[in-house]
Formats: C-alpha cells, structure tokens, sequence
C-alpha cells in the first residue's frame, strides 16, 4: 500500500500526537499534583504532616479543670513532671472539649515502682545536681519506717516534700514559712 | 446567570481568577495556623501559633544532655503513646552505656528503655569506672542517606528542616531502613510503610514542643528553633560548650546534637 507524502506525514504527526497526549495522560496519572513544588516529593505531604491532631497536650492543657492539683505541682519540686506521664495522654481523657474517659491513678507498689524509675540510687547514672536519689531498702530504713511503706505514704507525690516540710515547721525542726 | 458562549475574554478572566484562588488556598492550607480543635495549648516555641508560617526560613536543633538524663524512660512512653507505636518498634529509645575499667564497654536498651532502667545491670564482673544514658532519636540530617535511597521520593527534607515520610508514597521497599546510619527507622507492622522519628513535627507546626522534650523532667532534651535568638539552644550552640554529633565522619551533617557524648556513643 503506498501512502502519498501528506498522507504519511499525516500519519507521523498524529502518531506523535498520540505518543505525547499518552505520556501527558501517564504523566497527570502517575504524579502527584503537588509533586516538585520544593523538590523531588509530594508538597502536600508536609501539610499532611503538620495536620496531625497530637494526643499529649501540655501541663497548661490538664490544669485548665485540675486547679487544685496545679496550684501544688507547680509549687513543689515535680513541677517539671509532665501530668500525662503518669496518668495517660489528653487524647484519651478529652475529645472536642468534652471528657470521653478516666485515666489511671496509680496506687500503691505501682507508686513506688514509678518513683524508683528516676529517684534509684542503684542506677549510677544519676547526679546529685540533676536529681535526689534514695537507695532501697536503705531509705526505708534510715526514716524508721516499715519496710512496706510506699513511697507516697510520706511523700506526697505532686509535691514530694510538701508533707515533709510541714511536719518539720510542726515539731520546730524547720522555721515556719520556709 | 448562565453564559453559554462565553467570550474569549471572559474565559480567560475565569481561568486567572481559578489559578489565582487555587494558588491562594494552596498557600492558606500550607500557612495556616493549625489549631489542636479546641484543645488551647500554650505557645512554647514563639513565633508558630497563629502566624503565617513561613516554610522557607526555618531551622531547628535539637539538644540532648547526656550529663543531664536520667534514664527515666519518660520520652520512650510519651513517643509511643503519641504515634500508637506498635510493640517492638522505637521511634526514639534510650541506651545504657556502661564503661569498665578495661575500657569495655557494655550497651543495653532493654525494651527501648519504656520500662525505665530499675535495675543495674549484675552481669558485668569488672569494675565499672563510668556510665551513662544516651537518648537516640532521628538526627535529622541535613544530607540524609534515606532521603537519597528512596526509590519512589516517599522520604523528603522539607524545607525547614525535617526529614519526613510521606505514607502515601512509600513502598515499603526497607532501603532507607538499610541506608540510615542511625537505626531511627522501621517498617510499621500495620501499614508496612517506612516510620521514623518527625520530632513531632505535627507538634512543632502547632507551636507545641516535641513530645519527648515536654516530658523531659530534667531538661536533658532541648528543642528550638535557630531563628530565635532567645531560644535555650540557640544560646548553647551559640556558646562554647562542646557539642558532638553522632558519626560525623559519614558527612550526614546532623541538626541533633549531644552534650557530654563520651567518645564511645555511636
């Protein structure tokens, strides 16, 4: 079959025609639109990213309803204690400003086991300046305690010294007001 | 009112007008301040909540303390409680580096660190002459080998700094698994995509700190941004204190620092 020399131009041209309409198509198919914005990946992603809803709030968040228990963790000594360590993440208590679960409160042997994580002297990684360890038994001990006591049955565990010092203005040991 | 043949000209003032809204919007959804719904947090890196974030003139640097953690193991369990991270898998996880007198060195990191270290270890015969905890997370490298691995560009520097995964694009192939010098990275079980440490990056766009530094009870992980001259890292990479980065020699140029990494944290 001979084509005349339009003919088969004509053909070319469409077949080009079709070749990069497809890859166009391929292309629109296969790529993400916001694809090379900053550079060889998906810029939407970074805004995905960022929309994340986060499941820890901030101390700030819990004593917005917890008033009492903030007015004394941030007098004492634990107040670089995050609240959500120890009683469970915002997430899980609060959903659109309304409560949709209890968190744990951590009783007895769990206390001590809990104190212990940071405050085990046994762990030698532990400086005097950054935190006050206790050695077990030993501590228990010294203080003329029972060797069962937990550790929350003298320290108050958001203020770890406010029993302490109270007892000491009582009996005269410390100067009230101190 | 319905024009059914609409002149060149209005067309073409449509078609600026659809650009120009997409581009608008596009640009509103990438700076708008994202609000954590009703939950009111407050702002503890300035000059993020509420303010058109500006993508392209943003650093960040991470500080850990060595000298200054406990081993308490609060990061690992806020981490994992953050992303739901599956048992098994560590975003981020603390190591216990003891340190003989033969110069030995013993290294454990039992579950990561998420039950805290409650005891010492009993198995070392020698005499122990230092010992430490190294908190380990992603060092978001500014020539990350796990964004140059990746086949299909699911894992990407972002232009301020974070080195993040896209979920939808990965593949699951495990090369930047492979590739990163750090062992920050995992396949998630569940979706059977490339996880890693964001430094909260979701935290970060919300003004909040990462959750790992908010936990912190001794300060031993700092976060901050490099543009802000009143930041607490800012200051100390400012200062003359020493800092170390994990495997300088690999060129990988981390934004994590260390403070008091002895020379034997790798």
């Amino acid at each position: 079959m001979a084509f005349s020399y339009r003919i088969r131009l004509l053909i070319v041209l469409i077949s080009l025609g079709i070749i990069a309409g497809g890859g166009l198509m391929v292309k629109k198919v296969f790529i993400p639109e916001s694809f090379g914005v900053y550079g060889p990946y998906r810029a939407d992603a970074i805004a995905e990213a960022a929309l994340v809803p986060i499941r820890h709030g901030t101390n700030t968040s819990c004593f917005k309803c917890h008033a009492h228990e903030a007015e004394i963790h941030k007098k004492g000594r634990h107040q670089t204690i995050s609240c959500e360590f120890c009683h469970g993440t915002y997430a899980d208590h609060v959903a659109d400003g309304k409560k949709i679960g209890t968190l744990p409160v951590k009783k007895e042997k769990e206390i001590t086991t809990l104190c212990l994580r940071c405050h085990n002297t046994e762990i030698k990684a532990r400086h005097e300046e950054v935190i006050k360890t206790v050695a077990m038994p030993d501590h228990l001990k010294d203080q003329h305690v029972k060797i069962t006591h937990n550790c929350n049955q003298c320290h108050y565990v958001h203020a770890p010294l406010k029993y302490i010092i109270r007892a000491k203005q009582i009996t005269g040991l410390m100067e009230a007001g101190s | 009112m319905k024009i059914l043949n609409p002149s060149p000209e209005m067309d073409r003032r449509s078609f600026v007008k659809k650009v120009l809204n997409g581009t608008i919007a596009g640009s509103l959804f990438l700076a708008w301040p994202m609000g954590g719904g009703s939950l009111e947090t407050p702002e503890e890196i300035p000059g993020i909540k509420g303010k058109d974030y500006d993508i392209l003139n943003q650093e960040f640097a991470f500080i850990v303390d060595i000298t200054r953690c406990i081993g308490c193991g609060s990061c690992c369990v806020a981490d994992k409680r953050e992303y739901n991270v599956p048992d098994g898998n560590y975003r981020t996880w603390v190591e216990r580096y003891v340190k003989g007198f033969s110069d030995k060195l013993y290294v454990d990191s039992p579950h990561g660190g998420l039950d805290g270290y409650q005891h010492p270890r009993t198995d070392i015969e020698e005499e122990i002459r230092d010992t430490f905890f190294v908190p380990k997370l992603c060092n978001m490298c500014k020539e990350a080998p796990c964004v140059q691995v990746c086949p299909v560009g699911a894992t990407f520097i972002s232009p301020d700094g974070f080195v993040l995964v896209d979920e939808k694009r990965c593949v699951g192939c495990a090369y930047c698994i492979q590739a990163c010098p750090y062992s920050v990275r995992f396949l998630n079980p569940i979706t059977k995509t490339a996880e890693k440490c964001t430094w909260c990056y979701h935290r970060v766009r919300k003004g909040l700190l990462p959750i790992c530094v908010e936990v912190c009870p001794t300060g031993a992980r700092k976060f901050g941004s490099m543009k802000d001259e009143t930041s607490e890292v800012y200051k100390i990479l400012k200062g003359p204190g020493v800092l170390t980065v994990l495997k300088k020699e690999m060129g990988t140029f981390p934004a994590l620092y260390y403070k008091g990494a002895r020379r034997e944290v790798v």
